[in-house]
């Protein structure tokens, strides 16, 4: 079907649904891209050096900066020999116009707990690391991901941005002094982070009754996912695998971004 | 800081520059999609984005609305990895609360509101890296996101801050010089009349230093006009190619 360029406006704006569906027919989307594709992703690795770790990650429009700050805490009672890591994503009324100020809202609060969850299950790095003093000290690295520009896919942008600032995460070397009991911080001398795993997300938005699955999808995609009734076990498996393939292609790019930064 | 010397005897301070010189300005418009209007400005190690929504229809209470201009909104919000020390609450502190209202009072000065009755601006600020200056380099990049959402203003409004040491005023002061805990001013100029928006100073300076003070900050608030100015045409020379073709 070929429409004037008013004509296709006006046909968004009054049937948006009809509008995508026309394309998903032809296997591909508004902005070009197929239905397996993901935007371009772009990662800024360290460059705020007022934190001890940063990001900055671009997928598309979607732009999260991820900052982490160590400091000193005592260690849990139930595990003194694990240290702490804090996730928290920032919604902010900046980012996208759908936000209000305020205190977290729903979305800001479920995407903190998913950043968790991932930390938590993937083990990212251990917590026995982070132990300084085993029942006296040992670090708490505080993660704040700020959404700047919200165009759908924040937990996928949110967590590439947090494995990209731990990457950079540099700690310096604490020891504790036997007669005075304090802590002597030594800046020179600074390690990277052990990094056991490297979680990498693929979000995957559904359209009529899950015969049609698209991968990260944009703000108006994800606004006009009408959902399914359920997903087949098939399905389910090509979805695992084009997770595995997104896998790779960020490892890579994350690898070569840290590779071009190293001195010469 | 004992030791510190903020000014040295042949006329340097900390970190190489003259007394009345400016830090290197870098600064980008309509980096974010979602915005209206934003700007991204690095002032030395200061990092600050501006974005801003409007005008658009009054949020909450229609009540608000005033019947004969604009209402602008301002926040401030500095990030929680921003300075030195982790900062605890990124917003909604009484620093941050200040910083919004003394951006609101800004630009109210400058913004044409009468254009656009019964509606809001919002203006956000968001600053990721703090080296001192952060209330300028929040003004100069709101400015340009102002002007890249296309709302109409009388002038720019160009921010500086300046200080005092040693008997010489010095223009733009980094972290490590306001932390030395001398007067500080900020200021905020519409450069093509000399008007001053906003003028702030919480400190002892006597009277007689205040002039020399006043216009060096002045003098540095004109020159972020010129690079200001140089970004805006760039701004549209390439936007006008990209529509052109």
């Amino acid at each position: 079907m070929r429409a004037g360029g008013k004509m296709a406006a006006g046909f968004k704006t009054v049937e948006p649904l009809e509008y995508y569906r026309r394309f998903l027919k032809e296997n591909c989307r508004p902005d070009g891209r197929e239905l397996g594709e993901f935007r371009t992703t772009t990662v800024n690795i360290g460059s705020i050096s007022t934190a001890d770790g940063s990001a900055l990650v671009k997928l598309g429009n979607t732009t999260v900066i991820c900052g982490i700050k160590a400091e000193f805490a005592a260690p849990p009672t139930d595990a003194p020999d694990k240290g702490y890591i804090v996730p928290n994503v920032d919604l902010p009324p900046l980012c996208s116009s759908r936000f209000r100020s305020g205190p977290p809202g729903e979305e800001a609060q479920v995407a903190s707990q998913f950043i968790a969850d991932v930390i938590e299950n993937s083990q990212i790095i251990q917590k026995e690391d982070l132990c300084i003093s085993q029942g006296k000290l040992a670090w708490v690295l505080y993660c704040d991901l700020i959404c700047l520009d919200y165009d759908g896919n924040i937990l996928d942008a949110s967590t590439f941005a947090l494995l990209a600032a731990l990457k950079n995460v540099q700690l310096p070397e604490v020891n504790i002094n036997e007669e005075t009991a304090l802590a002597e911080v030594n800046l020179k001398k600074k390690t990277h982070l052990n990094i056991r795993n490297y979680p990498v997300a693929t979000s995957f938005a559904i359209f009529d009754d899950s015969t049609l699955l698209i991968v990260d999808p944009t703000g108006e995609e994800e606004h006009l996912a009408t959902g399914g009734s359920g997903l087949t076990g098939a399905k389910l498996q090509d979805c695992m695998s084009r997770a595995v393939t997104r896998h790779k292609e960020v490892k890579k790019l994350m690898d070569e971004v840290i590779q071009s930064m190293k001195p010469k | 800081m004992a030791g510190l010397e903020l000014l040295s005897d042949q006329g340097y301070r900390v970190d190489g520059r003259r007394a009345g010189e400016l830090r290197k300005i870098q600064a980008r418009m309509g980096v974010f999609a979602q915005a209206d209007g934003s700007a991204y400005i690095e002032q030395g190690n200061t990092k600050a984005l501006a974005v801003v929504y409007g005008p658009h229809e009054i949020r909450g209470s229609r009540a608000r609305a005033l019947p004969d201009r604009a209402l602008v909104n301002c926040q401030y919000s500095s990030a929680t990895f921003s300075t030195g020390e982790r900062k605890r609450r990124p917003h909604g502190d009484r620093k941050s609360c200040e910083m919004g209202l003394q951006l609101r009072q800004t630009f109210e000065a400058a913004i044409l509101t009468q254009l656009h009755p019964r509606s809001q601006i919002d203006i956000y600020v968001q600053v990721l890296q703090a080296d001192g200056g952060t209330y300028a380099a929040c003004v100069n990049a709101a400015t340009l996101a102002v002007m890249d959402a296309g709302i109409p203003m009388r002038d720019f409004v160009c921010a500086c801050s300046a200080g005092f040491v040693d008997g010489t005023a010095l223009a733009d002061l980094s972290h490590v010089e306001e932390a030395a805990g001398g007067p500080q001013l900020a200021l905020a100029l519409l450069p093509a009349s000399g008007q001053i928006a906003l003028l702030e100073m919480d400190a002892r300076l006597h009277e007689d230093h205040l002039e020399p003070v006043l216009e060096a900050a002045a003098r540095a608030a004109r020159d972020v006009h010129t690079l200001l100015d140089r970004v805006v045409r760039q701004h549209v020379r390439e936007a006008s190619v990209l529509l052109g073709d």
